[in-house]
Order: C-alpha cells, then structure tokens, then sequence
C-alpha cells in the first residue's frame, strides 16, 4: 500500500515550506495567476454576455463558442500560445491561454442567465417603465445571477486545473510538486501536491456553489416561489 | 502543414490511442452514469449529485497522479487516466441523466406497467429509448471534455496526441503542437456527430431532432 505517513512528513518538512519553490509561494502563485485570469476574462465576457443575452442578437455565436470550446484542448492552448509570443514573455501568453479558457464558460452563464428569463417579466418591468440599463441592472442581473456563478465555477475549475500544467512550460504553482516529483520518482511529493490542489479546487467550488445556491434561494423567496 | 504531412504515421497512431483512451471511458461511464442515475433513491440524489461535483472540480493531473495512493496502480501508464475519465464521464452525466429519466412521460410508463411489462422490460423498451435524446445530449457534452482532457495523460506516459504538445514544445516545433490542437479538435467533433446520428438512429419516431 501507499505510504501516507511520507505524504504527511513531506507536507510538514518546513524545508517544502520556504523559497521560492515553497509551498507558500507556489499556493501564491496559483491563485493569483487564477483570479487575474478569471478578472480580466470577466471584464470582457459579463457585458458581452449580458448585451447579448438582453438584445437576443448573435445568441447562436455564443451557444457555438461554448460547445466548440470545450473540445479544445487546454494544454495545447497553452503551449502553442507560449510558442507564439516566445519564452520571454512567457507570463504574458499564459494569462493570454488562461483568460481565453475563462471567457466562453462566463460569457455562456451570462448570456443563458438572461435568456432564461420569461418574457412576461421583462415586459411588465419595461411596461412599468424601466429603461434598458435599468432593466439589465434591476431585474436581469439579479435573476440570471445563479446561471452567471455557474459560469464562474466552471471557469475556476478549467483554469486552475489548466494552472497544474505551468510548470511544464517553467513556470511555477503547485502543479510544481507533480512534475518534479515525477521527474525525480518522489512520490510522497506527487501526492502532497495533488493533495494541496484537489483541496483548493474542490474548496473553491463549493464556495462558489455556495454562492450559486444562497443567490438561488433569495430569488425564490423573493417571488414566493412561483417565479421560476 | 509539412511537419503533420512528414509525421502522418505517428499523428495516426496517436490518434488511435488517443480514441482508446477516451472512448472506453467514455462508454464505462455512460452505461454507469444511467445505471446510477436510475438505481439512486429520490433522497440520496443531492448527496451523489453534490459528491460528483467535487470529483469533477478536481484537476485531471491532480486525479491521475493521486489514484496511484489510492488503489496502488503505477503512478505511469494509461490505467490511471482510464478510471480518472470514467468518473468524470459519469459526474458530468448523473445529473443529465436523473434529468433525462425523470421527464419521461409519466402516462406512457404508467401505460407500460399496465400493459403487464416487467420492470426490466419497461426499462430496457420503453423508459431507456425515450430517455435516449437526453442522455446522448449528456453524453456530447461529454465527450468533447473527455477527448481534449484525454492530452494530459501525456504528462504521465500516455502516448496519446497529447504527446505532441510535451514533444512539440520541447523541440520548438510550433506545426508539432498545432498539429495535435487541430487533431484532437477534429476527433472531437468527428465523435460529436457520431453521437448525434446514433441518437437519431435511435430514436426514429423523433425525426425533427435537433443539432
């Protein structure tokens, strides 16, 4: 049977705790790469999403972009676009990979979100008079608010698994631990790495989930219930 | 375009690793993902729904390189990567299939019950082919993130069209790596369309089906 015991002693070696390679830091490292490409892929996909959802024009570019998308492989993203900026700059051309893996599923949230709207509510909101942002701000956005977190869990699960492979192009995170480990036949290492990433991942998916149900349970608590 | 046309053996045989090492989970995790989803009590769905919600968030490498602790098989070699994508197979399809077997409708399986079929004939002749057009849509969905999830087994010795991102970029053959993008994009839409005529062909009395 596995070793345990090693997996625990490697995860509380302190020596796997400091420099640059540390756990600290390569923790770090993942999430922030992340978030900056969950941020700046949102920036672009909410509004596009939401646009799109609320005029209802260019709705078939958006159902297509996202079942296209996830035959794309995410490891060949990332090393083609690496390849093509160079290694100098290869930070850049990852959040580049990153944030186009991040846009489809947020954009898809936003735009089904609203689609999923019934008609009769829109209509009685702009027959009481709300203009088109008001509308956006005060009535579609609350309500395709569980469907827009849904988009945001799978962005965070497809980029920070994405985010396990930077090591292979030399850059750090905690997919660090995988690949050298291998590299060296450590295994202690491989599984306290995979250990650290699983809980993370699953830790910020059921946080968002979390979200995603308070969000949906407001909404039906708001409208009696009757408003599904 | 050269560098594919020089290497077009390797590309092929690849490929058909790289078919194995998808659609095997692919149909392990189908046939256990309807089982599942039919077998589970009402109450014990949240929990298994929620269960494979996690094991879905999971990174695959994370999920490939851990197994090995878990059910002691060696940490390289294709093993690992075939359990890893039957459970994601069957967590991406338990919800779609609940969905597909709970919106039948309820008079055509009340019919088949009063008609005096038993419980495996109702499920093998009427419930299954009408769940069909729902869980050939959860099988699409499936399949598409199984095959291009499938190139990260390169990482731990799967010699699937992954490989030719690990060896592409390694060498810095750019038509390398485009090369295995292009081909596992056209696998997976190749396999996507199969599905969509099984389906069809499944379902005849459906002839408006959609795409």
């Amino acid at each position: 049977m596995f070793d345990f015991q090693g997996v625990l002693t490697w995860l509380i070696d302190s020596e796997n705790w400091q420099g640059r390679y540390g756990l600290p830091n390569l923790v770090a490292e993942h999430l922030s790469l992340t978030l900056l490409a969950i941020g700046l892929a949102a920036i672009f996909a909410l509004p596009i999403g939401l646009g799109i959802g609320h005029s209802g024009k260019g709705g078939a570019l958006v159902v297509l972009l996202g079942s296209a998308s996830r035959a794309v492989p995410t490891m060949g993203l990332l090393f083609a676009l690496v390849m093509l900026l160079g290694v100098e700059l290869r930070e850049l051309a990852v959040v580049l990979a990153l944030v186009a893996i991040a846009f489809p599923p947020i954009l898809t949230g936003a735009y089904s979100g609203i689609r999923a709207i019934q008609a009769h509510v829109t209509d009685s909101a702009r027959a009481q008079g709300l203009t088109d942002s008001q509308l956006i701000r005060h009535v579609e956005l609350p309500l395709a608010m569980p469907s827009i977190i849904g988009g945001f869990r799978i962005a965070w699960i497809q980029v920070v698994s994405t985010v396990v492979l930077a090591p292979l192009i030399g850059l750090g995170g905690l997919g660090f631990g995988i690949i050298q480990g291998l590299a060296l036949r450590n295994f202690e290492q491989v599984v306290a790495s995979a250990l650290l990433i699983v809980v993370l991942t699953v830790f910020g998916d059921q946080l968002l989930g979390f979200a995603q149900k308070s969000q949906a349970l407001r909404l039906e608590s708001s409208s009696g219930g009757r408003n599904t | 375009m050269n560098w594919a046309l020089n290497n077009i053996e390797l590309i092929v045989k690849l490929t058909l690793t790289h078919l194995f090492v998808s659609l095997v989970p692919l149909a392990l995790g189908f046939v256990l993902a309807v089982v599942l989803a039919r077998i589970t009590p009402a109450s014990f769905a949240p929990a298994v729904t929620s269960a494979f919600g996690a094991i879905y968030a999971i990174p695959s490498l994370a999920l490939f390189v851990s197994l090995p602790a878990l059910i002691g098989t060696d940490f390289l070699g294709p093993t690992n990567v075939l359990i890893a994508l039957t459970f994601y197979v069957i967590s991406s399809m338990f919800f779609s299939a609940r969905d597909a077997f709970a919106s039948l409708p309820a008079a055509t399986v009340e019919f088949a019950r009063a008609q005096g079929l038993s419980v495996s004939q109702r499920f093998f002749f009427v419930e299954l082919p009408l769940a069909i057009p729902g869980l050939i849509a959860g099988a699409r969905i499936a399949a598409a993130s199984t095959i291009s999830m499938a190139s990260i087994g390169a990482v731990v010795g799967v010699r699937n069209l992954g490989y030719l991102f690990l060896d592409g970029f390694q060498r810095r053959i750019f038509d390398e790596v485009f090369a295995g993008l292009i081909a596992i994009f056209v696998i997976a839409i190749i396999v996507d369309i199969s599905l969509w005529l099984l389906g069809r062909a499944l379902t005849p009395w459906h002839r408006s089906s959609r795409v």
